[in-house]
């Protein structure tokens, strides 16, 4: 079915195919119509959307809701991650799956409230006390919203996490063809809730092995179940040990640390012989795929690498990469912020960063030139 | 048989400290009522008293501090089965105000008891929003300037199931609490109670003086307030129940409820308005072309542009839009950006536009600067008053916009120019525009549409094309 929808609509999509049955949200531009989309959809398919009182109580709800057994998601901007942060530490320390979006724009502080950016890159990625890795994935267009949603979904479920889905303005209200019986093929099949049986005795936080996920169990399920922001242990009472302390948080950093390979995802289009590669994400990607093309059309060999995953850093897939070129150009709507990511990886000398955040689209041409590729 | 817990007891408050008696009253009222332990959650915050969630043998949340409410509330939401406790101190109520106020206003059913000991007691005895008038604390060592929060009397305007006030000492708190576990609706009881720790040694209150103080600052024991209106998370499923069964209905799967959670992507019905544009006619179009629309906030810049879009869908092109406009409505400029492509679009960024429509001094103003720089390969098309004005580089082409969009009828010049610019731009088949207009419109606006685009064409003469 071919429609002409924008980036938050295919948002709307993917939660309702990923089987997404709760939303709270609070009104925000350029966020607010996942929220008016989940208000008129989810009722209808008896599942739960509120608008909160403000963004703490938004993420608040989908929490408590999410330790019930449904799957919740919740939509902002920058200024509302900001109050999300808290929380976020939270669901980390609670396991507790949910999908956050983070429809991007300009910063800080209200900024421009209608114009795009990728400035929250690094803000997700550290959006909470402690240093737990987080997840953080990138959609390029309006399809990518879609299955992208439904990854963030399947992710959390998976991993036990809050997922967020860094889309921006320019991706989340730009208008374009999908057709969503195309995209649906290639959308990840839905990963369910890992359920603890019945007839166990159930540990909040169990697991056989520190980098395995647990099951869960809903709050008036067939189990008693403990909740705690506090430090704690398996059954989530609250732990003083060190070694128990540190085992605890171990178990959180490897159960994601461990599966990179199963979280990575980027679109590596490298062109044998081509000595630069053009690295970038979200709708930046999209003024890339132009500039690679007309190079390309000029007899020019360059490589793309556009990243889906931009936390955890997908490190050996691009440190791959990064050896087999000599100039690694980096574009991003930020002041240079993933571009930090791969400075780990790489001599500095190879490093190119063509960064821009003035409400304008990086142009094909910008990235070109700026890259210094003709 | 008791609620607690009793092999981590002893309770981890000081001694004397009123909390272990709220927290043996929240186990009577469980006791009463017989209600299935798995069937209840006692959900805490950050305070002394939040530690009482792991006593209980009941599911238990302990989240941030003054966000009780919020998980509280997730939690009835979701599952409205539940008898769900929050449980919060003096400190949470201040921090959670708006959440204190928002769950009365909802009346949601939650049963919220603050243990109100008037000051901070986890973090030294600073004062909390409860704190009396003149009362002395670690951080009000002169004396208290603020005025007390009346919780109950903050809430009382929103008439939620059940109000109380009482104290740690009263024999009357189990049934207050009793009562308000079975209200139907937000309940709150407001427990006036003694921390030893900090309040009481700085200030002379004690068991035998707290009715005093309870005169001296006009907020009284008992219950305030029973209301009667509908629980939040039941009249939210009531509300939208006639609608899940028309649409079932519609669905014809039999009225059985399809839980969202078993949705795939193959048995995924559409949300309401969703629109199919198949191919209705074939675009000669053969270049990327973008298309700047700058008019005024009223103009219906954004609709028009939507079906410049899904009509070059409908001719089988690619199409990508933006707009751009202020806050208000129908004031201010409104601008869209098209870009129409028989192929893939990528980058959606407009460096210099192909095709302008200039509809208004507002869209004149955004452009002005831009439109110095443009060549002839720039086409504007504007109305004859607004052309005049324009200094520009690019080739312009005068029409009588306006006075076109007069005859044909109220918000039809933005059609009237895309009428033009189908016409001189060939961008693609008038069908399509007008199969556009009528699925994605209502008829009256649809046929509006329709005839400003007819008129529009009319301006441009057959061999019209300006670029030949």
């Amino acid at each position: 079915m071919r429609e002409f929808i924008d980036g938050n609509e295919a948002v709307v999509l993917g939660a309702l195919d990923a089987g997404c049955d709760f939303f709270a949200g609070y009104p925000i531009t350029p966020a607010s119509s996942i929220l008016v989309g989940m208000l008129r959809e989810l009722p209808l398919r008896r599942g739960v959307a509120v608008q909160a009182e403000d963004e703490i109580a938004s993420i608040g709800m989908c929490i408590g809701a999410a330790m019930t057994g449904r799957k919740a998601m919740t939509a902002t901007s920058g200024p509302g991650i900001s109050l999300y942060s808290e929380n976020i530490g939270l669901a980390l320390m609670g396991e507790t799956p949910l999908v956050i979006v983070n429809v991007q724009r300009q910063g800080p502080a209200t900024g421009s409230a209608t114009k795009g950016a990728d400035g929250d890159i690094q803000f997700m990625r550290w959006v909470t006390s402690g240093g737990l890795p987080m997840i953080v994935l990138s959609p390029e267009n309006a399809a990518e919203c879609y299955t992208l949603t439904i990854r963030a979904f399947n992710l959390a479920e998976r991993f036990r996490i809050p997922v967020f889905l860094a889309s921006q303005k320019e991706v989340g209200l730009t208008r374009e063809l999908v057709d969503l019986d195309v995209v649906r093929r290639s959308a990840p099949a839905v990963v369910p809730r890992t359920v603890a049986p019945v007839d166990c005795v159930y540990e909040p936080h169990a697991c056989a092995l520190l980098e395995e996920v647990g099951p869960m169990s809903p709050i008036g399920g067939p189990h008693l179940v403990r909740y705690t922001t506090s430090t704690h242990d398996q059954r989530a009472y609250l732990a003083k040990d060190p070694v128990l302390i540190e085992e605890m948080l171990d178990h959180y950093r490897r159960k994601i640390t461990d599966h990179l390979e199963e979280i990575s995802h980027l679109d590596v289009d490298e062109q044998e012989g081509a000595d630069t590669v053009i690295i970038t994400y979200g709708v930046t990607a999209r003024a890339a795929r132009d500039a690679v093309a007309s190079q390309r059309a000029a007899g020019r060999k360059v490589s793309l690498v556009v990243l889906k995953t931009l936390f955890p850093v997908p490190e050996a897939e691009l440190a791959a990469v990064l050896a087999r070129h000599e100039r690694v150009v980096v574009a991003e709507m930020n002041l240079g912020q993933y571009v930090q990511e791969l400075r780990r990886l790489t001599e500095e000398s190879k490093i190119v960063s063509v960064a821009k955040m003035n409400t304008e689209l990086i142009s094909p041409t910008e990235i070109l030139v700026r890259g210094g590729l003709s | 048989m008791s609620y607690i817990n009793e092999e981590l007891l002893p309770f981890g408050f000081c001694p004397g400290c009123g909390h272990i008696k709220i927290a043996g009253y929240i186990d009577e009222a469980l006791t009463r009522l017989e209600l299935p332990p798995e069937k209840v959650v006692v959900v805490t915050d950050i305070g002394c008293i939040g530690i009482i969630d792991k006593y209980y043998k009941t599911n238990a949340f302990h989240g941030l501090h003054g966000r009780v409410l919020t998980y509280a509330s997730g939690i009835k939401l979701a599952d409205p089965e539940l008898t769900v406790i929050a449980v919060m101190g003096d400190g949470g109520a201040g921090i959670g105000g708006a959440h204190l106020l928002s769950a009365a206003r909802r009346n949601i059913g939650v049963t919220l008891i603050v243990a109100n000991n008037f000051n901070y007691g986890m973090t030294g005895g600073q004062h909390s929003c409860t704190t009396p008038f003149d009362a002395v604390t670690a951080t009000t060592p002169l004396g208290n300037l603020e005025a007390p929060l009346d919780l109950l009397g903050t809430l009382l305007p929103s008439k939620p199931a059940f109000l109380a006030r009482t104290t740690v000492f009263s024999e009357d708190a189990t049934d207050l609490l009793t009562e308000a576990l079975t209200a139907p609706g937000f309940a709150l009881v407001d427990i006036w109670d003694i921390c030893v720790a900090y309040f009481a040694g700085r200030n002379p209150l004690t068991r035998n003086t707290v009715d005093e103080w309870m005169e001296r600052m006009d907020m009284h024991p008992g219950v305030l307030c029973r209301g009667s209106r509908p629980e939040f998370s039941r009249a939210l499923r009531d509300l939208h129940e006639p609608l899940c069964l028309a649409k079932e209905a519609a669905e014809g799967d039999g009225g059985g409820a399809r839980e969202a959670s078993e949705a795939t992507s193959e048995s995924a019905t559409p949300p309401g308005d969703r629109v199919a544009l198949e191919q209705v006619a074939t675009s000669s179009l053969s270049a990327r072309t973008s298309v700047l629309i700058a008019g005024s906030a009223g103009q219906k810049i954004r609709s028009v542009a939507t079906l410049l879009g899904a009509g070059a869908i409908m001719s089988g092109l690619a199409a990508t839009q933006k707009d751009d406009y202020p806050i208000t409505v129908r004031t201010g400029h409104s601008q869209s950006e098209v870009i129409l492509s028989p192929d893939r679009i990528h980058y959606t960024g407009i460096e210099t536009p192909d095709v302008v429509l200039l509809l208004s001094d507002d869209g004149l103003a955004q452009v002005a600067k831009a439109a110095y720089s443009w060549s002839p390969g720039t086409r504007v098309y504007a109305d004859e008053a607004l052309a005049e004005r324009l200094d520009t580089g690019a080739r312009v082409v005068a029409l009588p916009l306006e006075e076109t969009a007069k005859k044909v009828g109220r918000l039809s010049l933005g059609a009237v120019g895309l009428g033009v610019l189908l016409a001189a731009e060939s961008l693609f088949p008038a069908e399509a525009f007008e199969a556009a207009a009528r699925l994605l419109q209502k008829d009256k606006v649809a046929e509006i549409n329709i005839a400003g685009l007819r008129a529009g064409m009319e301006l441009i003469p057959a061999q019209g094309d300006p670029r030949t």
